[in-house]
């Protein structure tokens, strides 16, 4: 049934983009092989039940198609209410400020002080009290700002 | 000639802190998401107990037996299904469903249709039509005597059935096939 064919494609795709956002962001512009195996599982499971028996050309271009128009309908949502950016992305967070650490913010992120310290490593910054302001990102990057001499 | 491209002039409107760092922080929302966050996976602990427990199908809850009142026909089938997923059910003869080395097994239409019926374990002597369903004859002669029919249901929903011996009481069950 074809209406069964796009409502399976469109429930694949939004159940897939609650669970990357429930699951959480980790810090790290690239992602980790314990991330890689996530991705991939959770794909491949819901691959199975999307596509279920419907192996034909014409049902995988219908369900393409689906999701291109999801993903395109939810980009424009994006960009048309900071509401719905803020439940798709998120919003950044501070997770260090003036010498002190926001510290629900880094158990509620799953962020350690040592993911922060790696990110200011890659920055340039050599200790924490040269850090100002260390800021999660919506993309999952850690921001830091260098505290002023 | 070239039009000119469309410009808007730069406007910060993001939260700063101390006037120079644009963050864009919303701290109140990131709270009600982790209240969120708890609430699915209290959802999802709870949608794999339910289907550890069988609820969602295959499993110990799923499982039920329907009989007639005089136990010729005894019936094992699961009560919830899944759609595209096999399952079988078994119907087994009492004393009083065997006539002259046959036994005759009434299906109704919606086992081969909303349940799926692949195929039938033995093969039946014979398959006649009438009556809204199958009538199958399967020699037998000596108890126990089972007919397990394999199931592959393709569309979710409620589905009623009925089995039995033409004749005798029929054992009436109903599925419930999850997508």
């Amino acid at each position: 049934m074809v209406v069964a064919t796009v409502l399976r494609a469109v429930f694949g795709y939004c159940f897939l983009i609650l669970m990357v956002r429930v699951v959480g962001r980790r810090p790290g512009a690239q992602l980790t092989p314990f991330e890689f195996v996530l991705v991939f599982y959770l794909g491949g499971l819901t691959l199975t039940g999307v596509v279920a028996d419907e192996i034909s050309l014409t049902n995988a271009i219908t369900q393409i198609v689906t999701i291109a128009l999801c993903h395109y309908t939810l980009t424009w949502l994006r960009t048309r209410s900071p509401r719905i950016a803020r439940l798709l992305d998120g919003t950044p967070l501070i997770l260090l400020e003036r010498g002190r650490w926001r510290t629900d913010t880094l158990s509620g992120m799953k962020v350690q002080d040592d993911d922060v310290m790696a990110s200011a490593r890659v920055q340039g910054v050599k200790s924490l009290e040269e850090i100002d302001t260390a800021v999660l990102e919506r993309n999952g990057e850690i921001s830091i700002l260098k505290a002023q001499k | 000639m070239a039009t000119e491209p469309m410009t808007n002039p730069v406007e910060d409107t993001v939260a700063k802190v101390d006037g120079y760092v644009a963050v864009g922080e919303d701290l109140e929302f990131q709270r009600r998401w982790w209240r969120f966050e708890r609430v699915v996976w209290t959802v999802f602990v709870l949608i794999l107990v339910c289907d550890l427990l069988g609820l969602l199908g295959r499993g110990y809850l799923a499982k039920a037996q329907s009989k007639t009142s005089d136990q010729s026909v005894t019936m094992d089938y699961e009560r919830i299904e899944r759609t595209n997923t096999p399952s079988i059910i078994t119907v087994n003869f009492g004393p009083g469903a065997i006539h002259g080395g046959e036994v005759r097994l009434f299906v109704s239409g919606s086992v081969v249709k909303e349940l799926g019926a692949q195929r039938v374990v033995p093969q039946p002597k014979t398959s006649e039509i009438g009556d809204g369903g199958v009538t199958y004859t399967f020699e037998a002669n000596r108890l126990p005597a089972t007919v397990d029919i394999a199931l592959s249901p393709s569309l979710p929903g409620i589905h009623h059935f009925t089995l039995g011996v033409p004749g005798s009481e029929m054992v009436q069950a109903k599925v419930t096939v999850l997508p």
